[in-house]
């Protein structure tokens, strides 16, 4: 049906079930209509105040948008903060899983864009457009409009809305120097509806896949800037609720940190895996994306999204073998190490590369194997290390560092506690070593990476600025060992000039030791002023 | 900017980029997820990639931000959407501790 000149989205009121076990697909499908039918009447009690029906479960605005589970979330507590809703957590939590199932985005359609929902806010962000750099992405992250889809008629409805709700948005830069309202109407609308349409073959395709198995034993691997690797097994047991499991984890950090927790989780849109952890008594968060028998992402401190893992996980699965990851994936040319390969369903002897010879198995089981490796010079290079009959991964066998980069090159922390709501946001740095590749330059095309190497870590005034105003004395503490810089304490500072802020902006300086060279790289590093609108997607 | 002298070292700054060729080099974009450069300065990074041209102490006109929604993206605007945002901090230069996160708590 079509309303308004907008368009109607296509839905599936429930994607078919894989084959077999029919009494566990029929319970599926029954607890999961519960669900739609619970979430509908949440809609008619609550939305409807407001929002017109228009059909079979179609309600006006409501029905012509596709977003993330985090997008919807951000929508209805938009409607509680300015239009008064007022909803249980309870009640929310429905209404999100309800929404983002049958208005999500694809799996592809989230693809370049999902470092906001995992929160990886050192991104760089840049966009082809100029026109939508300076539209949307210059308050707030291009991210955020990137993960919708809407019809014109929509994207219309939310320029308007941004114009009412902040009047002065025609006063600011790029606004009142030119005509905003006309370029956002008759530019930024249209590009948006060609960009970001609310039909796409994408989810049509989408919603027609089987659902993926979850439930089961799964093997983690991860790793934490200023800590470093972990290993660990996630048990995934269904619980009650619609796509909804319980977790048992337990691992163990490269330097002997053991992991454990247990937690929560939910699979949303079929693939959107949030999940809820309590691990050594901190709550950490997982932003997964489930694919192919495997998820990736990022597990990071629910209260400090700044500390956290990459992550990739396979789960179990009779026939399946997998190499997740090498820990560490490089070794140098001459030297003897410890090295730990983690995956599924592994059996047989390692083989890590020409010139590597495994020198004792320390431990095998099918998820991990870990074995004490030397490193000729005759394998200098980059190579796909196999067990028994699978291959994957890299290990890279290097017989001296040409360069070093640090990683991320340009990093943002915050100034924070001090008795406030706002806790200090880290910054953590590390350094990343290089080898120069056959012709021995570096910076030419057959550089490879060798990983992540220990340093020494330094700040410094990043300019004269920088320097007169005492950045360094005054922005934070750099840990020379972690590369984790902790930012000062928020509020004006009266020894400061002017009483300003423990803001900074300070060179971020890597020096590694790699035999007898010293290598040294810079990264930059903006301390700022904390922010207290801090929705999920920045 | 025959006509105009600077007078403070934000508006110095700017006639030194123009003397310097450098405009083009400025960074007038948000150039991570989430902050701002923008606008008149940015919240996080100022129009120079740095952080010197900020209104900072940000406690000292603060509200003079915030009543405007000059980022409401970072600070809660008390014009439309958060008008008692700043009620237990009157005074931002003391009570600046009072003064709350708004997204709800809930973010499951």
């Amino acid at each position: 049906m079509t309303i308004e000149g907008g368009q109607t989205l296509n839905t599936t009121a429930l994607k078919p079930l894989g084959s077999g076990l029919l009494a566990l697909a029929v319970a599926l499908a029954t607890q999961s209509s519960q669900a739609a039918s619970e979430a509908e009447q949440i809609i008619q009690g609550k939305c409807l105040a407001c929002h017109a029906q228009e059909g079979d479960q179609q309600w006006s605005r409501i029905s012509h948008q596709r977003k993330t589970p985090e997008g919807w979330l951000m929508t209805i507590a938009r409607m509680q903060i300015m239009h008064g809703l007022e909803i249980s957590d309870e009640d929310r939590r429905m209404l999100v899983k309800y929404l983002a199932d049958r208005q999500g985005l694809a799996p592809s359609e989230t693809e370049g864009a999902r470092y906001a929902l995992e929160r990886r806010l050192n991104t760089q962000e840049s966009f082809e457009s100029q026109g939508f750099t300076e539209m949307c992405a210059r308050c707030h992250s291009g991210a955020r409009v990137l993960l919708q889809r809407r019809p014109a008629s929509e994207w219309e409805h939310l320029v308007h809305f941004h114009l009412g709700q902040w009047p002065t948005t025609e006063f600011q830069a790029l606004a009142r120097d030119r005509d905003w309202l006309d370029l956002a109407l008759n530019k930024m609308v249209p590009e948006l509806a060609e960009t970001q349409p609310l039909d796409s073959e994408a989810w049509i395709a989408w919603q027609q896949q089987a659902e993926a198995p979850v439930a089961g034993d799964w093997t983690l691997a991860g790793h934490m800037p200023g800590k470093g690797n972990f290993h660990a097994r996630m048990n995934v047991t269904s619980a009650e609720g619609e796509d909804q499991f319980t977790l048992t984890l337990t691992g163990e950090y490269a330097d002997g940190t053991v992991l454990a927790g247990t937690g929560q989780a939910i699979l949303y849109t079929g693939y959107e895996w949030r999940a809820n952890i309590e691990i050594n008594d901190q709550m950490m968060r997982q932003v997964f994306v489930l694919n192919d028998g495997q998820l990736n992402g990022r597990m990071f401190l629910r209260d400090q999204d700044e500390v956290g893992a990459d992550v990739v996980a396979v789960r179990d699965a009779k026939g399946t073998s997998r190499i997740l990851a090498l820990q560490p994936s490089h070794i140098k040319a001459g030297s003897e190490a410890e090295i730990s390969i983690v995956g599924t369903g592994l059996s047989g002897l390692p083989i890590l590369g020409n010139g590597v010879d495994v020198v004792e198995v320390l431990s095998a089981s099918p998820d991990l194997i870990r074995v004490r490796a030397r490193a000729s010079a005759n394998g200098i290079g980059v190579s796909t290390p196999a067990v028994g009959a699978i291959e994957g991964e890299r290990f890279v066998v290097y017989d001296r560092i040409a360069a070093v980069k640090v990683v991320p090159e340009f990093a943002v922390a915050r100034i924070g506690g001090n008795g406030s709501s706002t806790p200090k946001v880290e910054a953590r740095f590390e350094a990343e070593a290089w080898a120069a590749g056959p012709d021995g330059k570096p910076g030419t095309d057959d550089d490879y990476r060798i990983g992540m190497v220990p340093a020494n870590w330094a700040v410094a005034p990043f300019n004269e600025v920088a320097d007169a105003d005492g950045d360094v004395r005054f922005s934070g503490q750099m840990n020379a060992n972690t590369g984790v810089f902790t930012p000062a304490a928020a509020g004006p500072n009266p020894q400061r000039r002017m009483m300003t802020n423990n803001a900074g902006n300070l060179k971020v300086q890597a020096t590694v030791q790699d035999g007898a060279q010293t290598l040294s790289a810079e990264g930059q590093m903006i301390v700022t002023v904390q922010r207290w609108n801090n929705p999920p997607i920045p | 900017m025959k006509h105009l002298k600077a007078i403070n070292n934000k508006a110095q700054l700017l006639s030194q980029a123009v003397a310097d060729d450098s405009v083009e080099e400025v960074v007038a974009m948000s150039s991570l997820a989430g902050c701002t450069a923008t606008t008149d300065p940015g919240w996080e990074i100022d129009a120079f990639g740095g952080v010197t041209s900020l209104c900072q102490p940000m406690e000292a006109d603060l509200y003079g931000c915030a009543d405007p929604c000059w980022w409401p993206a970072q600070v809660p605007d008390m014009m439309n959407t958060y008008p008692d945002w700043n009620k237990d901090a009157m005074n931002s230069k003391d009570d600046w501790r009072n003064l709350g996160t708004v997204f709800p708590q809930d973010k499951n």
